[in-house]
């Protein structure tokens, strides 16, 4: 019943499908092509949700939901724990993997530095063009945890941030 | 033991209240007792119960009974242990006595006699007769009361206490109280102790066949009644729970078949909450306990319980099981209970506890989750009544009457027909009474529903009662009757109510069958057997064994009419709505509203019915049940009709359109919008906005949106998808787009005022858009007009192939449809020429009109020459598409030279005509950039003058310079205005000059004139001549023309060309006044040039038919040629420099020598005097000159007199420079030989070296 | 036998209907069914009266008609089955097993990428493997 598919396959299908939304459907229009990857990971986490739910009890409050996304969910898509967990008690929390697969094999590689430029047209330094490339790569995982979390009945913004790669943490913000 | 029984439950029911027995030693019982009856019952009382805990009781009911008294004399001892919880449960020995020795001789014998029995528990109460005033006897008594205590007083329990008759002490009721209390306690406890030990000897040898259970309930009943009596209802409680439990298994062990019970007339009545109800005798036949009669004795003792424990929850709770529970033993034993016992006895049972409990319950004691729990279980026992009852009244004929709802079908028709043993029949007396049923079946019609819906009734009965009841019947007749009759029950299946419309017999078939009937032998009856009967018989024959059954006349009033049924069964459902809206289970209670709906309905109350429908289809529509919605709502529809509440009748119309296409069938929904169409071509008293969003919904098209430029208008076209099923008219529609990027620039509002027809489905609708502002739009709100009614949609329709890769329609941001560019050059105009064209000559000038991504669809050009230019009406303007580079796409010039090659192979070509200054651009011309080529006419009135070699040339390119005021409309609607002016240059062909190149001895001059070629054309000279000015003539025969060797004489384009003409003066007629002042050139050339270049062969007008073969032009120029000065008068030598090191930044002195030739006479210079003006020029740059540099110097007119004109001036740049000239202003150049001859250059050296200065060492 | 099953959304819409009743009376049972959803409203609302069984998406029986036996079953995601049967001696093992089997169905339907979520289940594999677990039913633990 259980049927994989190849991690590189999926490390170049995101990629591609980032390339395809940044540099030809909305190639001047990165908040669009941001806001559309971000709809596919959310469609995703959304029925990913649905599957790795099954056979459990119901979450009584947030952290439990928080904690399977961190725990099972998270080893489910990435054969890995999120490492790290933390959260101001007021609807916060920050999960964060310390060696995020998608963003391990991703060099910054003058073609995506194109993609990631075309969206500023000041021309911006190597660096923060790099970042630009990665936050491309990051709408979409940040759409699955959203997706799977407001499946679960919490609405919620999931942010990313990669400011020591290759770790990522996924910043969510639970929607009172 | 079972013959107990009866006594048993007279005992228990007479005593209610604990004995306490008095030992009257000594007859001051009457005198006490009203004392000691004033402290009952006892307050306070502290008990154990089963599990030896202490329990406070609040009131102790208890009772003083002398010994001597009847009822504690009249028993036998044997029967003790089992009515023991009627024993007394303490004895209080009442003694009085003032004499010790009357004490030790009498009273304390007959005192240690009466407690030496240990059975009871004893205390002795002294009561002391001696009035405190006389207290020589009180003493005594003290003394007495000393010695009884140390009688009987143990250590460790003290058992005597002084009552003192005139005072009492204030502690002695307490005392008495606990000790009382003391008694009781043990007492209960050591009997408490019996009776579990004889009920756990019996529950062990439970299994074994000659167990008796009587035996086991008497004495669990003991236990229990004994517990009820102490007040201790939790223990009693339990021990019935034990009881049951232990019933439940023991009867449901198949040994011997035993009695179920419920036969008797009554039992139809459940007795759930009176224990009472039937004697324990009646309960128990050869000690077996009849289950149906016992399980409710044992429930109603329960609930009993629950009520003094003030419980009524768990008593509706545990009612509610029960009655599921034992229903369903019901149908176990049906075949033996009368017709239809089950649901009457449900009915009944489910209307007593609601009674019971009700009664019992007060507000507002418990939590609120528990009440919203109690008015749930209400609510069930309501509704579960109400389906048995409804069952009922379908039996005897009150189907027609029932709500088809899904409701009442989900109830009735999953629950399962009464399996009596024999179906009931037809008394013989029933005729009548059958045919007045049959009349009723005839006459009632289904209620036909609005808008002529057409739909399958729901199922009230699980199979068709006609086939169940004969068959049934059939089962006890032959075995192969039933095949038999099943066959002939083919026609007949499915009557009965389900299709009312094919009622069983044609009215004629029915008289004559029932006739036959009438006046049949009542012998012929048993024959009904293998007559299925039909359904009216059944309904009579249900109706009669009912009437057996029911044993409450109340129920059965409620049976015995339709009206009554009605109000029956609208009673239930209140009361299961009301408790239900009072619970959590919000949904079961709008339902049943719904019901209740109905009838109201049925009854005109039209407006209740309104209210409770709203209610029921906002709680569908709310949650997107629409199959359920659907069958509510045209009830709705129909009230909101019938109460002319137009603006819901509408709503409640495009609601039920808006419904999916599958839950109605065409025709009904086309009546749904034939409705709404009605009302809206209707005046309405307040027409109301209707939102017709579900309905009629709206998108751009798929791909790109319209894109428009600045100014442009535009045609809109949306897709709009209508739901209705047929075509319908929007007399007027507009729909309004919001920018994206400003928000604050308000909505714009297309109106289209024509009406549109909507086709069911996709229509595409178009809308002409006024110039917006630069920005982008999408699709806002469409609102419309249908006759008087005003709707609005303000849902895109999700189609298209946009918006199916996210499904998030709140995510996804609006596609915009249209977007309006910032202003931009949308044309280009320019001169298709470089070079000049050929002035007073036809010439074509060529327009280049270049549009830029933008199409010149049916543009005008306005063509307006300015001065000195004029275009050729007459003549036809020609129009080509240019060839090379394709501006087109004007951001990669010069693409793939494959587009080129298409351009120029289909290359169009195409005459206009310029009407009053007019261009209409052809189709072609639209997309593509092309030329036109415009015939004008540039004038210029002045000949073109040469100019000698000496002087520099005079015209500017100024004067050839002509404007052409050009003004291009275009766009859809001519909006988009282009204006622009070109400027061309016309010029003549040849710009001509004249030297003089040498002077013959003979007087003959070479006159050298050289043609400048001005155009980018190949010019041809055929011929040239030369009219002289006076005081020339030719020399030699040529009649002033070269010699014509010369001709033609070809200039490419921009190169000189030179002839030569041999001249010489005319010595005759010098004096004579001059009437040609200057001489006329003229040239006779031809010109082959391309018009795309520049100048080229003017147009013939078609008079002159010789097209271009050798077309001749005149040019003719005008030269002024003076006459030479043979002998100069005047020589101006420059002397030679001082030194010859000239040096930068070193005063020199630059001297001339003016030397006169010859005699000044008159004619060479005028009166003027000896003096010569001169002037020296200098390259200020060059030469800073220090003396004057214009002055007069003294000449003397006489030959040979000479001067020296010295200047001082100083090189400023070191190099060959051109040193300063002498001038001499006021003689003609002609009459000045200078020596050297022309302008020559000195060396100027650096600056010497010097601190100041430094110059490069160059090698 | 059983009578119908449901899937109700987490807005208490409907997403699938499917009753196995010869007749074509359907509506009832989508009144028991939308009825059915008072009493998981209840659980879920208060959930110290569905004690022991908190949290578990197992809901058991919700409702003890005498005539016929709603089962159900509430999702993480607060979908929820319901399932209506008119045989009514049941072992709860066969139900739960059945919304085990039920639940991957649907998981494996909504997981079609063309699947609109909060939209009706359309596919026609998903119905067929409904009516597989639905004949099966019983069967599986008790055979």
């Amino acid at each position: 019943m259980v049927r994989e598919v190849s991690e590189s396959c999926v490390d170049s299908l995101l990629t591609e499908m980032v390339a395809c939304y940044c540099n030809r459907f909305y190639a001047n229009k990165p908040e669009l092509a941001a806001r559309r990857i971000e709809a596919i990971g959310y469609q995703v986490g959304h029925q990913l949700s649905e599957r790795y739910t099954m056979e459990r009890p119901r979450f009584t409050d947030h952290l439990e939901a928080i904690k399977f996304i961190c725990k099972d969910f998270w080893s489910e898509l990435f054969k890995k724990q999120i490492d790290n967990l933390k959260t101001n008690h007021r609807g916060t929390f920050v999960l964060q993997d310390n060696k995020f697969r998608w963003l391990a094999r991703m060099s910054v590689d003058p073609s995506i530095d194109n993609a990631s430029s075309v969206e500023d047209n000041s021309a911006p330094t190597p660096e923060n063009k790099a970042a630009q490339a990665m936050s491309m790569h990051l709408y979409f995982p940040c759409g699955i945890i959203r997706g799977a979390l407001s499946n679960l009945g919490i609405p919620c913004a999931v942010s990313a941030d990669i400011s020591n790669l290759p770790a990522c943490s996924f910043v969510v913000r639970i929607k009172a | 033991m079972a013959n107990f029984l009866a006594q048993f439950q007279t005992i228990k029911n007479t005593s209610d209240r604990l004995v306490i027995s008095v030992e009257d030693v000594s007859d001051v019982w009457p005198t006490v007792k009203p004392a000691f009856e004033a402290r009952l019952p006892f307050k306070r009382a502290t008990l154990n119960n089963k599990t030896r805990n202490p329990v406070l009781v609040e009131a102790l009911p208890a009772e003083f009974i002398l010994t001597t008294d009847a009822r504690l004399r009249s028993r036998f001892p044997h029967e003790q242990f089992l009515f023991w919880f009627r024993e007394p449960y303490a004895t209080i020995v009442l003694v009085t006595c003032e004499d010790l020795d009357e004490f030790k001789t009498i009273l304390k014998p007959r005192l240690k006699l009466i407690v030496q029995n240990d059975e009871r528990e004893w205390f002795v109460v002294f009561v002391s007769k001696a009035h405190p005033a006389n207290d020589q006897a009180s003493k005594m008594a003290k003394k007495v009361y000393a010695k009884l205590e140390v009688e009987f007083n143990t250590k460790k329990r003290e058992r005597c206490c002084k009552y003192d008759m005139h005072f009492p002490e204030a502690n002695f009721w307490e005392d008495l109280e606990s000790k009382v209390m003391e008694c009781i306690r043990n007492t209960l406890d050591r009997r408490v102790q019996f009776y579990e030990d004889e009920i756990r000897k019996l529950s062990e040898q439970r299994l074994m066949p000659v167990w008796n259970f009587c035996n086991f309930f008497i004495l669990k009943e003991s236990l229990a009644f004994m517990f009820e009596m102490a007040h201790l209802h939790e223990d009693a409680l339990r021990e019935y729970d034990e009881l049951e439990l232990c019933y439940l298994e023991t009867v449901n062990v198949t040994g011997k078949q035993r009695d179920f019970g419920g036969a008797d007339h009554g039992d139809d009545q459940a007795a759930l909450v009176n224990p009472g109800n039937k004697a324990l005798t009646q309960i128990v036949q050869e000690d077996s306990f009849r289950e149906f009669e016992f399980r409710q004795y044992l429930f109603a003792c329960q609930s009993k319980l629950l009520f003094k424990l003030n419980r009524p929850i768990e008593a509706a709770s545990r009612g509610y099981s029960f009655i599921i529970s034992f229903s369903k033993s019901l149908a176990l034993h049906e075949r033996i209970l009368p017709f239809c016992m089950r649901e009457v006895w449900v009915t009944t049972a489910c209307l007593a506890l609601i009674e019971a409990t009700t009664s019992n319950y007060k507000d507002g004691l418990v939590a609120p989750d528990m009440e919203k729990e109690f008015f749930r279980l209400l609510g069930d026992l309501y509704s579960l009544a109400r389906v048995k009852f409804m069952r009922l009244a379908y039996l005897i004929g009150y189907g027609a009457d029932i709500e088809r709802s899904p409701v009442n079908s989900a109830s009735l028709s999953l629950l399962p027909w009464p399996k009596p043993a024999v179906w009931p029949t037809v008394p013989a007396d029933a005729s009548t009474e059958v045919l007045e049923k049959e009349k009723l079946i005839l006459q009632t019609t289904s209620r036909t529903k609005s808008f002529g819906i057409q739909r399958k009734p729901l199922p009230l009965e699980p199979t068709v009662l006609l086939r169940e009841a004969n068959r049934r019947r059939a089962s006890l007749s032959a075995g192969n009757m039933s095949e038999m009759f099943d066959s002939r029950q083919g026609p007949m299946e499915g009557s009965g109510f389900d299709t009312p419309t094919r009622m069983s017999p044609p009215p004629k078939a029915l008289a004559s069958s029932s006739i036959s009937r009438t006046n049949s032998s009542p012998g012929n009856f048993e024959g009904s057997i293998d007559r299925p009967m039909r359904l009216a018989e059944i309904f009579i024959a249900a109706e009669h064994a009912l009437k057996k059954t029911i044993s409450n006349p109340e129920l059965w009033k409620s049976l015995s009419s339709s009206e009554e049924f009605e109000q029956k069964y609208l009673d239930l459902t209140r009361g299961a709505a009301d408790n239900y809206h009072r619970s959590w289970w919000k949904r079961h209670g709008v339902v049943l509203d719904g019901e209740i709906a109905a009838v109201d309905f049925k009854h005109g109350h039209f407006d209740q019915a309104a209210k409770s429908y709203e209610k029921v289809c906002a709680l569908y529509a709310g949650e997107g049940w629409q199959d359920l919605l659907a069958e509510v709502l045209p009830n709705l529809a129909e009230c909101q009709k019938i109460l002319n509440d137009q603006a819901g009748y509408l709503l409640s119309c495009v609601r039920l359109l808006s419904l999916d296409e599958g839950l109605f069938l065409t025709k009904e929904r086309q009546a749904f919008q034939s409705e709404v169409v009605r009302l809206a071509h209707s005046e309405m008293k307040d027409p109301v906005p209707l939102d017709v969003s579900s309905l009629i919904t709206f998108s751009g098209n798929p791909g790109p949106p319209l894109a428009l430029c600045d100014k442009d208008p535009g045609i809109l076209s949306v897709t709009v998808w209508s739901g209705f099923p047929d075509d319908i008219t929007l007399d007027s529609i507009s729909l309004t787009l919001n920018a994206t990027y400003n928000t604050d620039e308000g909505v714009k509002a297309l109106k289209s005022s024509t009406a549109i027809v909507l086709h069911p489905g996709r229509n595409t609708i178009t809308l002409d858009l006024p110039p917006q502002k630069p920005g982008s739009y999408v699709l806002g709100v469409l609102t419309g007009q249908i006759g008087q009614l005003r709707f609005r949609s303000h849902s895109f329709s999700k189609v298209g192939p946009a918006d199916s890769d996210d499904f998030m329609s709140y995510e996804k941001p609006a596609k915009p449809i249209l977007k309006v560019f910032k202003p931009r050059a949308l044309v280009d105009l320019d001169a298709a020429v470089s070079s000049a064209l050929l002035i007073n000559e036809d010439q074509w000038v060529g327009i280049l009109v270049r549009p830029v991504n933008y199409s010149l669809k049916a543009a005008v050009l306005h063509i307006d020459t300015g001065p000195g230019l004029e275009i050729k009406e007459s003549h036809v303007i020609e129009m080509e598409s240019s060839a090379g580079v394709s501006e087109n796409d004007g951001d990669q010039v010069q693409n793939d030279g494959a587009e080129i090659r298409t351009l120029n192979s289909d290359k169009n070509f195409e005459r206009l005509i310029l009407r009053d200054g007019k261009i209409e651009f052809p189709n072609w011309a639209s997309d593509i950039p092309s030329i036109l080529w415009v015939l004008v006419h540039a004038i210029s009135d002045t000949l073109s003058r040469g100019s000698s070699s000496a002087t520099t040339r005079r015209e500017s390119i100024v004067d050839g310079m002509r404007t052409i005021a050009l003004k291009l409309e275009f766009g859809a609607f001519h909006n988009q205005i282009f204006e622009r002016t070109l400027a061309v240059h016309f010029t003549y062909p040849f710009y001509v000059r004249t030297r003089v190149t040498d002077k013959c001895n003979d007087g003959t001059l070479l006159l050298q004139v050289i043609l400048h070629s001005e155009v980018k054309a190949t010019l041809t000279i055929y011929d040239a001549w030369l009219d002289l000015q006076d005081g020339f003539v030719h020399t030699g025969q040529t009649e002033g023309r070269p010699n014509s060797s010369f001709f033609p004489l070809i200039i490419s384009p921009s190169s000189k060309a030179g002839i030569l003409f041999s001249i010489c003066l005319d010595k005759a007629n010098v004096e004579e006044t001059r009437e040609k002042p200057e001489s006329i050139l003229n040239i006779k050339y031809g010109i082959s040039g391309e018009r795309t270049i520049g100048a080229h062969p003017p147009v013939m007008n078609r008079s002159t038919g010789v097209d271009g073969a050798r077309q001749e032009l005149i040019f003719r120029s005008a030269i002024t040629l003076q006459r030479p000065v043979l002998d100069p008068c005047l020589a101006v030598g420059f002397l030679p420099l001082p030194s010859d090191c000239l040096r930068v930044g070193q005063l020199i002195k630059m001297q001339w020598r003016v030397e006169r030739l010859k005699d000044l006479d008159e004619a060479g210079v005028s009166k003027q005097n000896d003096e010569v003006l001169y002037e020296v020029k200098a390259n200020s740059g060059n030469w800073m000159i220090a003396g004057r540099k214009r002055g007069y110097a003294s000449l003397s007119p006489q030959q040979g007199a000479r001067i020296i004109i010295s200047v001082l001036c100083m090189p400023l740049v070191a190099g060959y420079v051109r040193p300063p000239l002498l001038g001499l202003p006021d003689v003609d150049e002609a009459n000045i030989s200078c020596k050297p001859a022309g302008p020559h250059l000195v060396c100027v050296l650096p600056p010497p070296l010097s601190s100041s200065f430094c110059i490069p060492v160059n090698p | 036998m059983i009578v119908c099953v449901a899937v109700v959304g987490h807005q208490n819409n409907p997403l699938y209907i499917q009753s196995f009743t010869e007749a074509d009376d359907a509506l009832k049972l989508h009144h028991i069914v939308h009825c059915s959803l008072d009493v998981v409203d209840e659980r879920v609302n208060n959930p110290k009266k569905s004690g022991p069984m908190l949290n578990e998406t197992f809901l058991g029986l919700l409702y003890p008609i005498e005539n016929y036996k709603v089962y159900g079953y509430l999702t993480n995601t607060k979908v929820k089955f319901i399932l209506v049967t008119t045989d009514l001696d049941v072992k709860d093992a066969d139900v739960r097993n059945f919304f085990r089997r039920f639940h991957a169905a649907y998981v494996d339907a909504v997981s079609n990428p063309f699947h609109v979520p909060g939209k009706k289940i359309t596919s026609r594999t998903f119905a067929e493997r409904v009516s597989t677990i639905v004949k099966s039913f019983g069967f599986s633990s008790a055979g």
